[in-house]
């Protein structure tokens, strides 16, 4: 079979597909009015909601650092909890205002390098966030949450050996989580969401990332070869 | 160009190329409702690039551009996508019976596109649609001499592929 040949072929094809195919009118419709809406309004709401929580969230947290600045036990888990929020609210304003100047108009390569990296920084965020967020929101958020809500000092009840377990045992959780979804990713990862997680964790999601960006380099690479 | 007249231009010229959206769905996807949806988010993304579309290429080689874009990147995305099942009067393209309607030939050729990795698809399908190694250099973002090197490795591989295919 010659590819040239098949060209003819393919475009008397190209003809009898324009009374063999139909264009639904009022899907072509609804995607002018109303598809086009939903995202940028998803948009909103998302940047909306992520500057909501990055102002209350460091908010009720800086003020209670701030009255508890004599006591770096109390203020530190405070301020670690603080760096996390703002780090995450940053990092999500970064990854939609990245998306949002995908310009799907623009050469192939150069789209598909972005998207790449889109997807690179979304793998780490979410593993940042998953690894480093149950160390985070469990002992430091205990501390904070029992001190400000009930005024109670919680390395008295439930005391320091418990605080100190569970804040090794959630270090500890972190090359777990990593181990668990490289060894047992792909049987409790069927569920897409789950899988995705999992591929995340286990640094799947980047290494294929990876492998895509030099799969595109390839592609632009010039070689002498005809 | 107010909204209406823009909107009215859009499909228009989407009518006219509707054989695009049909291509590039049927390349990159396998089953017949991902088909439809890829088609719907090409369409969606079409729109949202519309009023950026200067003319100064052809109408047909900007929504290539486009869509291949879309279907590389849903192509990517569909190990992990939510399926829809789609309902015959939510189906963007309606088609006659495909297995009788296309050739043999044109079979084997989209036998040959699905062995091909997403790039190497989208160019393919800018081949065969008589576009110029211009045309197509400038919708890859590679240049021309590495368009006609990729063409001519395609060729001898279709070659050896399909080697004895037409006399089986």
């Amino acid at each position: 079979m010659e590819l040239d040949a098949l060209k003819q072929t393919w475009a008397e094809y190209d003809r009898k597909l324009d009374t063999s195919i139909r264009l639904n009118r009022q899907l072509l419709l609804a995607v002018n009015i109303n598809r086009v809406r939903w995202p940028l309004r998803r948009f909103t709401l998302g940047l909306g909601l992520g500057a909501l929580i990055g102002l209350i969230g460091p908010a009720i947290l800086g003020q209670f650092i701030y009255l508890h600045r004599a006591e770096p036990r109390l203020a530190l888990p405070a301020a670690a909890l603080d760096i996390w929020v703002i780090a995450m609210v940053v990092a999500s304003i970064r990854q939609m205002a990245m998306a949002l100047r995908i310009d799907y108009d623009k050469p192939l390569t150069a789209i598909q390098k972005q998207i790449e990296s889109l997807r690179v920084l979304r793998v780490r965020i979410v593993q940042w966030a998953v690894l480093t967020g149950q160390v985070v929101w469990w002992i430091p958020l205990l501390i904070v949450a029992l001190k400000g809500f009930w005024n109670v000092d919680a390395y008295k009840v439930p005391g320091v050996n418990f605080l100190a377990v569970n804040l090794a045992f959630g270090l500890a959780i972190i090359p777990l989580s990593v181990w668990v979804s490289r060894r047992f990713g792909d049987r409790i990862g069927r569920v897409p969401m789950v899988g995705e997680l999992m591929r995340g964790l286990a640094g799947y999601s980047l290494q294929s990332a990876a492998d895509r960006l030099a799969a595109i380099a390839e592609f632009e690479k010039e070689t002498l070869e005809s | 160009m107010t909204r209406p007249d823009l909107q009215e231009t859009f499909q228009k010229l989407v009518e006219e190329h509707k054989r695009i959206l049909y291509k590039v769905s049927n390349a990159y996807c396998k089953d017949r409702d991902s088909r439809d949806d890829l088609a719907q988010e090409i369409l969606f993304q079409l729109w949202r690039s519309f009023d950026r579309f200067d003319g100064s290429s052809r109408f047909s080689t900007w929504m290539y551009r486009v869509a291949l874009n879309v279907a590389i990147s849903f192509y990517r995305s569909e190990s992990t996508r939510t399926r829809h099942v789609i309902s015959d009067e939510q189906r963007l393209l309606e088609t006659a019976d495909e297995s009788q309607s296309q050739p043999e030939d044109v079979r084997l050729l989209y036998r040959f596109i699905e062995l091909l990795d997403p790039l190497n698809k989208a160019l393919i399908l800018l081949y065969l649609d008589q576009n110029s190694y211009q045309e197509i250099a400038a919708a890859l973002g590679i240049t021309e001499t590495n368009v006609a090197t990729k063409i001519n490795r395609l060729k001898t591989r279709m070659r050896r592929e399909f080697s004895g295919t037409r006399q089986a």
